[in-house]
């Protein structure tokens, strides 16, 4: 019992400690995010003299919080965040932060967790076949996905697009649906969901070609190492069937470590894949979070990464507790 | 055993993409209705588009808020100096001294939910939140279709303003909306072409208004989309998937290679190195001195700037600050139609040493044992900029004076804009959009127009904080009349000595170039007609084009 209470309270701490530097990271940056916006209405307004009104309506709901010390500030930040308030956007303003990334967050852990999903069985199967077979042919897929991965992301993107959606005419070239089938947005019928799933194949395929490589060398390792642990020898001894020895002695015991790393890949799901996002026009959370990053907007850049370190830090937990119950050595005190 | 792990993981695996695409807002809705296929277009919206229709978000509500939604009086080409074109106005007319306006409406107007349009709701819009000028005294209504505005000063020069970009509103909505500056008005009732039919954060669709004055526009359908980078909307539009873009493409030979996609590039507003210019407004470093400008301005080569930074598309500016040929009755010395092109080290070292400096033994200018050192800053990521600001540097320092391109997030650059704490910066000025050069001096170059440096100009952008009493009382006279030859004379003064001291050095004229699906959509502007720029991200003008649009029946 001591031990979970320890993993919990470590958890409390350091979920405290990220919501601070939450808090605190953006009021470090420079750039005043008031300036901005009243810049680009300036801009906007053709010269039109902005009126008093509009200044202060601005200053007060973006500008630094004048007046109040740093400490007031954090209070009040917990006081709205215990709320559920995540602010106001200042790029889309008057748009409320919440609204905007539970519009996102599912494209995002649909297409991510899904391309993580199949990039990590892709890489394990891959990866024990080749760890198999070790000193054949296959041995050249390791460096043919090392290389893949090697390639930059937004090339790999524009590359994919430009032969399978402008030249060959097969894939959609933006977005999370067709928005030209569906003007009115998301719907519940199977063509819509083939819609999404047609656009979900070129950025997923980004991220599998990309991300498929990390996977396969290391389980090939691992699966190289393992066959050479005694248990597998004496498996072999036994003369039982070498698929069964590839499979449940193997890589059972070789795709452990790959396991923890995948826990690890998952919490990141959240995160998005930024320059997919970008390049495809997907509606996810990746692309918020780099717009609020150029445009200053506190409230956004805030709102996602709570979003980012609430996942990181569930999936870390869940991992942990899994590893106690699998590893009764991580439970011992001491 | 492990077989049947994966086979319980699967469905799982499904059933949560499911539901969270069911999370995503997935309502049971019927399918998209048939008929004719709506024009798609571009106008630079990134996706998610937040629903906002109010007309007073100017940065924030969706582009086709303004003009095909909500209609100003009158329509201002901004590429000709013709007399603006009437929408919901018929004519105005301005008394001798300026201060009261007078506009008659078109009659028989109607708002989208079927209410009538008067001169009342006119007078309502001219009154409501922003566009209360503070000079306004009284806006009245004494029939159904005039309106009497007074001023408490002359209003010549804000004609366009008033009549141009003053979006008219329903009194008998806006009335009931008191904080405008929150409202997201999500079922816009207008006056124009166009209707809102749905809205998703991805793309709009917009429907012809059957109650509009010239009956409903030939194109029913307009469906504006969200789009993250360039090189989609290039793709899409190769691909046949959208009609009508404005942006930068280096290469539009592939665009328009399969004859449906036609290409214009006009030339408006310049790019400038803007320079913090007067010390006596807090400004401090080597450029606050005119003979450092006046060699910088002579020391560039426009010509490779416009060639390598800009791909050849950009125009050459004035130092008169004038948009040429439009406004050319307003040149006064045609010696300052246009910067030089090409560049001239040696007369820039001519300039700085009748100003004294001297050059050191590193070959770059200084003074009293101070070299010049110049910070000539950017937005990172806007290329053509900060490649613009690398040849700038190494042509300054072909003439002995170094200047040290550098660039900074785009939150990072607005700052210093705005508070004056910057040496030089890569900036675009905003063209007028009258064939009158006014509201550029008025803006860009009056004292009025800007504040100390670590203060913020509150009427205006002079952000380079520049000050002349010349120019000041020039633009004060030009402003107080409609008799030509007396602006005439006031912007030659003007022009002499914003050329001379140069607070914001003239670099290109920025290319705009426009794509549009010529094949299916016949109306649009020529190089022979040019009733309206064709940038679908322009207000009132693409609200114009659109109603000069049909599609082509095959």
């Amino acid at each position: 019992m001591k031990f979970w209470m320890r993993r919990i309270g470590f958890y409390l701490i350091t979920l405290w400690a990220a919501i601070s530097l939450n808090f605190l990271l953006p009021r470090l940056l420079p750039g005043d995010p008031a300036a901005i916006m009243l810049g680009k209405l300036r801009r906007a307004n053709g010269g039109r003299p902005l009126s008093e009104e509009t200044i202060t309506a601005i200053t007060s709901i973006l500008g630094a919080e004048q007046g109040s010390s740093l400490w007031d500030q954090y209070l009040a930040y917990w006081g709205r965040l215990l709320q559920g308030d995540l602010g106001i956007s200042s790029t889309r303003y008057p748009a409320p932060v919440g609204e905007l990334i539970s519009a996102a967050l599912p494209w995002t852990v649909t297409l991510v967790g899904a391309a993580t999903i199949i990039s990590f069985v892709l890489g394990i199967l891959a990866g024990a076949w080749v760890g198999w077979l070790r000193g054949t042919w296959l041995d050249q897929l390791v460096p043919i996905t090392t290389f893949l991965q090697s390639i930059p992301y937004f090339w790999l993107a524009l590359v994919l697009v430009a032969v399978f959606s402008v030249q060959l005419g097969l894939l959609p070239i933006i977005g999370g649906y067709d928005v030209f089938e569906f003007p009115a947005g998301p719907e519940c019928t199977p063509a819509f969901f083939a819609s999404a799933f047609v656009h979900a194949l070129l950025p997923a395929a980004t991220i599998v070609i990309s991300s498929v490589g990390g996977w396969l060398l290391g389980m090939r390792n691992m699966m190289v190492q393992t066959m050479a642990e005694d248990y597998v020898l004496t498996a072999e001894a036994k003369g039982l069937r070498p698929s069964r020895i590839r499979t449940a002695y193997a890589a059972r015991n070789a795709s452990i470590p790959s396991l923890a790393g995948f826990g690890i890949a998952l919490g990141f799901v959240v995160a998005g894949s930024i320059v997919t996002e970008q390049v495809f026009s997907y509606p996810g959370l990746g692309k918020l979070m780099i717009q609020s990053v150029q445009g200053l907007d506190y409230a956004l850049m805030q709102g996602v990464f709570l979003v980012i370190t609430l996942t990181v830090l569930a999936a870390n937990f869940l991992i942990d507790l899994l590893y106690g119950f699998i590893d009764p050595r991580v439970r011992r005190d001491g | 055993m492990h077989d049947n792990r994966w086979r319980k993981t699967l469905p799982l695996v499904a059933g949560a993409a499911a539901l969270a695409l069911a999370l995503g807002g997935c309502t049971p809705g019927g399918s998209a209705s048939g008929g004719e296929r709506p024009l798609r277009m571009w106008s630079g919206s990134m996706t998610p588009i937040t629903n906002n229709f109010n007309p007073f978000a100017v940065d924030t509500a969706t582009h086709m808020t303004f003009g095909a939604i909500y209609e100003p009086l009158f329509f201002f080409n901004q590429l000709s100096d013709d007399a603006p074109v009437g929408l919901l106005g018929d004519t105005y007319e301005f008394n001798e001294d300026g201060t009261v306006l007078t506009v008659t409406i078109k009659p028989d107007l109607k708002w989208s939910d079927g209410e009538d349009l008067t001169a009342a709701d006119v007078a309502f819009s001219l009154g409501y939140g922003s566009n209360l000028d503070p000079d306004m005294v009284s806006a009245e209504a004494p029939d159904d279709t005039t309106v009497v505005v007074t001023y408490s000063s002359a209003k010549f020069t804000a004609a366009s303003l008033i009549l141009g970009s003053t979006w008219i509103i329903p009194e008998h909505i806006w009335s009931e909306i008191d904080d405008y500056m929150t409202e997201t008005n999500p079922k816009p009732v207008g006056s124009g072409p166009y209707k809102l039919k749905s809205f998703t954060d991805a793309a709009y669709t917009l429907e012809a208004n059957s109650l509009f004055r010239d009956g409903a526009p030939k194109v029913k359908e307009v469906q504006d989309i969200g789009i993250d980078s360039n090189q989609s909307s290039e793709d899409l539009l190769k691909t046949g998937k959208l009609d009508w873009v404005g942006q930068f493409i280096a290469n539009p030979d592939g665009v328009t290679a399969n004859g449906r996609i036609s290409t214009m590039n006009q030339q408006q507003d310049p790019t400038v190195i803007m320079t913090c210019a007067d010390t006596a407004m807090g400004c401090s470093g080597a450029q606050t001195d005119p003979a450092v400008r006046q060699a910088l301005n002579v020391a560039i080569d426009r010509a490779s700037i416009s060639k390598k930074a800009f791909a050849g598309l950009s125009g050459e500016s004035s130092p008169s600050f004038a948009l040429l040929p439009r406004d050319e009755k307003w040149l006064g010395d045609p010696a300052l139609a246009t910067s030089p092109q090409e560049p001239d080290a040696a007369s820039a070292e001519g300039i700085l040493e009748a100003a004294g400096y001297t050059k050191g033994n590193d070959g770059f200018y200084g003074k009293d044992g101070v070299a010049i050192e110049l910070d000539l800053f950017s937005p990172d990521g806007w290329t053509d900029y900060n490649d613009a600001a690398k040849l700038i540097s190494a042509q300054a320092a072909e003439a002995g004076i170094r200047v040290n391109a550098r660039t900074v997030s785009e939150a990072e650059y607005w700052t210093p804009i705005s508070t004056g704490e910057f040496q030089l910066a890569l900036y675009g000025l905003t063209q007028s959009l009258v064939a009158d050069p006014y509201s550029n001096y008025d803006q860009y170059f009056t004292t009025t127009a800007s504040a100390p440096v670590g203060e913020e100009p509150t009427k205006g952008q002079n952000y380079s904080r520049y000050t002349n009493s010349v120019v000041d009382e020039a633009v004060k006279k030009a402003g107080a009349t409609q008799d030509e030859a007396i602006k005439q004379q006031a912007y030659a003064a003007i022009q002499t000595e914003i050329a001379r001291d140069l607070p914001y050095i003239p670099v290109v004229l920025n290319a705009s170039q426009s794509f549009f699906n010529t094949a299916d959509f016949t109306g649009w502007p020529s190089e022979s007609d040019m009733y309206a720029a064709p940038l679908p991200y322009l207000s009132t003008a693409s609200a114009v084009i659109l109603t000069r649009l049909s599609p082509v029946t095959k």
